[in-house]
């Protein structure tokens, strides 16, 4: 009856209803109940320039908030990605990967862990299916991401060529800081049947060449390159001061100091003059490891060029020397020879030596060849072949993008797949019939339980021999072991936690005072100190947990411990939070105490606590890392043992940056997960 | 008789007899305080089954304490507290089993928020009288139409106005066939609109032979479904009688002036 937007106020006469005549006080009418029409709110803000007007530069402190936080970000960001690109060493993750992973653990256990990794994903799968849909876009981004691990690299290998490795040769001895290294005469390489290899003298234009040299370098090369590059600023900065005083605005103090400067300063010769870098030619000798059968020699001069195949996968030996002139340092570009890591551990009961080459991971076993006087002979392993900050985005893609895309790729897939199989398997299920929604969440939280026991046999085994063989406990680490103590953690400590929870505010006193007790002793002192006091005292309670091989026993105690205090006290506070007339109405209908707890009031609180919960568990997740200082080998304690090693002491940078990523992006999906299900209808909704 | 829930069967008729000869509800001189607060003194009532008793009297005056008394959500200190023939003290083992025959309406509703209006219905069926689901379901949803809103079963209690929660409320309490209701102010939370609607429920109730002890301010329900009216003031009985008695013939001033200040 409406067609204005006015609403007939009842009892209040409306002197412009159409034609009403005869002015009734109220209108009685069915459409009077009808909703008045809807209109859409205004929009107020249009366009991004007014949005970053209005949010950004709102006011003097907005502005000035922005533009230094801005600054700030740019900054480090940059600084970040220059270092990552130009100058980080990525081997130190790409070499470590299975340590990172999942420690030092037995090789029978990998298809083990293999399969628990992949039933994860499947139960992830079916539990995105039976608490939310994925949109299809998801899905496609997912896709498009998967295909790109594959093609990336693919592309990459296509496109850019493995840059040359740069190899000094001659007998002089070269001073780099209080170090002086010489040439090696005899190198050891791998490499695999059909490779070809290329040998070219480097020649340099200029001292700015030299200095830009970026690639896989010796010891030598190295040197060299640095000191160019020294005095190339040295030569920067003696320019500065001389453009400074030639200024005119100076007092004589800046003068006095700045002509003092410049008497200090001293340009060293050029580099390339001082040592004659490529003047000669070099002599080179290529043998095999295995019979040291001469497969090719050369005079190189400048211009020349050695080129020859490989017969088969293997050790081989250059041999490089200067053979006319002592004072000159030969600097080869060669294709072909790349470095080497060496990895040493025990393959049923025996230690096995195994050589990895940098560009590609060919992986040869077995010793590599010796001197005349029976020592392991040298080869261009990574800690003096570093990048300095000189690498361009090619080269950074081509050797280190591509390998890691090349190594990760295969694993992200089959996970993937096996989420998918869950997900759209659980979706079809619950399509057939409306009654099956239930079923499958019922499954989805049955399949999550099953991965307890399932966890247990796959990871730990049972005894010796057989299908499922026992493994070194002692050997567990890496993300293995924190996702492990994590999940303990958790699993276990729940419980526990909410009876401690239910226990402090129970009425019998001594249940109540040992709840007490337990939850100030535990929350009284530091992690660090139960974990200590777990690995010295647990052995005097329990004697059969005192060997070695049950220390990841002895900490998964503690951390039990630990996070029950925590868990309860959180338990606590959602209990707390309830209306006291939830357990009247509870006790009113005549159900037994422990009934109210279990059907209603613990299911209220532990709703209205899912985020601290959460925010709980990922602590527990990051404070794991804590472990690595009793002597578990978890993520940080990977961490620290390959900064350690004396191969990559030098990339601790890089090391410990792969674990800041790490533990973010798990921490993230976590947090990501507790953010789903406060919004779903297991939260907010039910108690609007 | 009413058939359905709540209404007695055939086999109880003897029983029913017995119990309509003595009291089912009696408080002799109870007492109790919260700490030095002296709530309920010497408050001796007795309620006969289907009897309808209204408590009335300004806040504080510890009407609501008394009747949370009866089903011992309070404990008393002083005195005897005797439901259907079960004497409530210390020593109380089977409290749940006495609750059990004793209703109770909040004025806050008090409904589980994370069920449904059904699952709030047959979760004490379900539980303590091992109701197979089916049957629960189907005995709540009969209770649903009895209170006039069957078409709320599958909601939850968030999404429900406030008249209709406390009828799943009332639906709720009646799933445990109780013999005795309590009301402690059941309408006092809700909009005037939905008043109605809840006190056309308790009538309704009243009428079908349930014994009910009542505290409200709704002096028209009071006066129309009343037996017996008790009038409290500082925790203790000042007065009490029919309705017709007590709105027209109250004898104490301290009624006089309630009475006087509210109608």
């Amino acid at each position: 009856m409406m067609e204005e937007s006015t609403t007939p106020v009842p009892g209040k006469p409306m002197a412009d209803l159409p034609s009403s005549g005869h002015m009734k006080p109220t209108v009685h009418n069915e459409a009077y109940f009808d909703e008045p029409e809807r209109r859409r709110p205004p929009i107020t803000v249009v366009g991004p320039v007014a949005w970053v007007r209005a949010n950004l530069f709102g006011s003097t402190l907005d502005t000035m908030l922005t533009v230094v936080g801005s600054a700030f970000l740019i900054f480090t960001v940059l600084t970040l990605l220059q270092w990552s690109v130009g100058a980080a060493n990525w081997y130190a993750i790409i070499f470590n990967m299975r340590l990172f992973l999942v420690g030092r653990v037995e090789t029978f256990l990998d298809l083990r862990l293999s399969l628990l990794a992949l039933y994860i994903a499947l139960v992830v799968g079916v539990n995105l299916a039976a608490w939310s849909i994925v949109r299809a876009r998801v899905w496609q981004m997912w896709l498009a991401g998967l295909v790109s691990l594959f093609v990336v690299p693919w592309l990459i290998e296509a496109s850019i060529a493995l840059p040359p490795t740069y190899l000094g040769a001659g007998q002089r001895e070269i001073a780099s800081g209080s170090v002086t290294t010489r040439p090696l005469e005899r190198v050891a390489f791998i490499a695999g049947e059909g490779e070809e290899l290329v040998f070219t003298l480097a020649e340099f234009a200029s001292e700015e060449e030299l200095a830009r040299l970026s690639s896989f370098t010796d010891v030598v090369t190295n040197t060299l390159r640095n000191a160019a590059r020294n005095r190339l600023m040295e030569q920067e900065h003696i320019a500065t001061i001389e453009e400074r005083l030639a200024g005119k605005r100076l007092t004589e103090k800046q003068r006095a100091e700045l002509e003092a400067e410049q008497a200090e300063s001293e340009l060293p010769p050029p580099i390339r003059e001082a040592h004659q870098v490529s003047v000669a030619p070099v002599s080179v000798s290529v043998r095999t490891g295995w019979n040291d059968e001469e497969l090719a020699s050369a005079i190189i001069g400048a211009g020349d060029e050695l080129r020859f195949t490989l017969p088969r996968d293997g050790w081989y030996v250059l041999e490089k020397h200067i053979p006319a002139n002592d004072e000159s340092i030969g600097l080869l570009a060669v294709t072909g020879v790349y470095p080497i890591f060496d990895r040493s551990f025990i393959r049923d009961g025996e230690r096995v030596n195994q050589y990895v080459r940098a560009t590609d991971r060919l992986l040869i076993e077995g010793g590599r060849p010796r001197e005349a006087d029976g020592s392991d002979m040298l080869m261009l392993g990574i800690i003096d072949h570093q990048y300095k900050g000189l690498r361009g985005i090619g080269n950074f893609l081509r050797v280190m993008v591509a390998p890691f895309l090349q190594q990760i790729n295969l694993s992200l897939t089959a996970f993937s797949a096996f989420i998918a199989l869950g997900y759209f398997g659980a979706v079809w299920l619950k399509q057939r019939e409306a009654h099956f929604l239930m079923a499958v969440r019922r499954g989805a939280i049955w399949l999550w339980l099953a991965l307890i026991p399932l966890a247990f046999i796959l990871i730990i085994g049972i005894g010796d021999g057989g299908p499922v063989q026992a493994s070194d406990s002692q050997l567990w680490g890496g993300l293995l072991l924190t996702l492990l103590l994590t999940a303990v953690g958790i699993v276990v400590a729940f419980p526990i936690g909410i009876a401690m929870a239910l226990g402090r505010r129970s009425s019998l006193p001594a249940i109540r005072i040992a709840s007490t007790l337990y939850i100030e002793l535990v929350r009284g002192v530091p992690l660090i100190t139960l974990l200590f006091m777990s690995t010295l005292m647990v052995p005097f309670v329990v004697p059969s947990l005192g060997g070695p091989d049950s220390a990841p026993y002895r900490i998964m105690i503690a951390l039990i411990l630990f996070s029950a205090a925590y868990l309860a006290e959180i338990v606590r506070g959602g209990l707390q939070s309830l209306p006291p007339g939830q357990e009247e109405a509870g006790k009113a209908v005549g159900l037994p105490a422990w009934r109210i707890t279990l059907h209603i009031t613990l299911p209220q609180a532990l709703r209205a606590v899912i985020p601290a919960l959460v925010g709980q568990f990922i602590s527990l997740f990051k404070d794991t890392s804590l472990v690595a200082i009793v002597g578990l080998i978890d993520l940080t304690g990977v961490a620290t043992g390959i900064a350690g090693q004396t191969e990559f002491q030098a990339l601790r940078r890089e090391t410990y940056f792969y674990i800041f990523i790490i533990y973010f992006i798990f921490s993230f999906v976590m947090s990501l997960v507790s953010r789903r299900i406060e919004a779903s209808g297991a939260g907010a909704a039910r108690r609007e | 008789m009413v058939e359905g829930i709540g209404a007695k069967t055939n086999s109880d008729v003897e029983a029913t007899l017995r119990e309509d000869t003595e009291p089912i509800i009696i408080c002799r001189e109870v007492n109790k305080w919260f700490g030095d607060f002296h709530v309920l003194r010497d408050v001796s009532v007795e309620v006969a089954p289907r009897e309808v008793v209204v408590v009335i009297g300004p806040s504080g005056s510890g009407k609501s304490t008394f009747i949370r008394c009866i089903n011992r959500l309070e404990e008393h200190q002083e005195g005897r507290i005797i439901v259907d023939g079960m004497e409530l003290g210390h020593d109380i083992r089977n409290i749940s089993a006495i609750r059990q025959e004793i209703g109770m309406v909040f004025q806050q509703f008090n409904l589980f928020p994370h069920l449904t209006a059904l699952q709030n219905i047959t979760l004490a069926p379900s539980i303590v009288r091992h109701r197979p689901r089916a049957e629960a379901n189907e005995i709540a949803m009969q209770l649903l139409e009895r209170v006039g809103i069957p078409e709320q079963a599958n909601k939850y209690p968030g999404q429900l106005s406030g008249g209709q929660q406390q009828r799943v409320a009332i639906a709720r309490a009646l799933a445990m066939e109780p013999k005795i209701m309590l009301f402690d102010e059941p309408t006092s939370a809700l909009d005037p609109e939905m008043i109605k609607e809840v006190l056309d429920v308790m009538k309704e109730l009243a009428r079908s032979g349930m014994t009910m002890l009542v505290v409200t301010h709704e002096m028209g329900f009071a006066r129309e479904v009343a037996d017996r009216v008790l009038f409290f003031d500082h925790g203790r009985i000042v007065e009490q009688g029919t309705p017709e008695y007590f709105f027209e013939q109250a004898q104490h001033p301290r009624t006089k002036l309630f009475l006087s200040q509210i109608l």
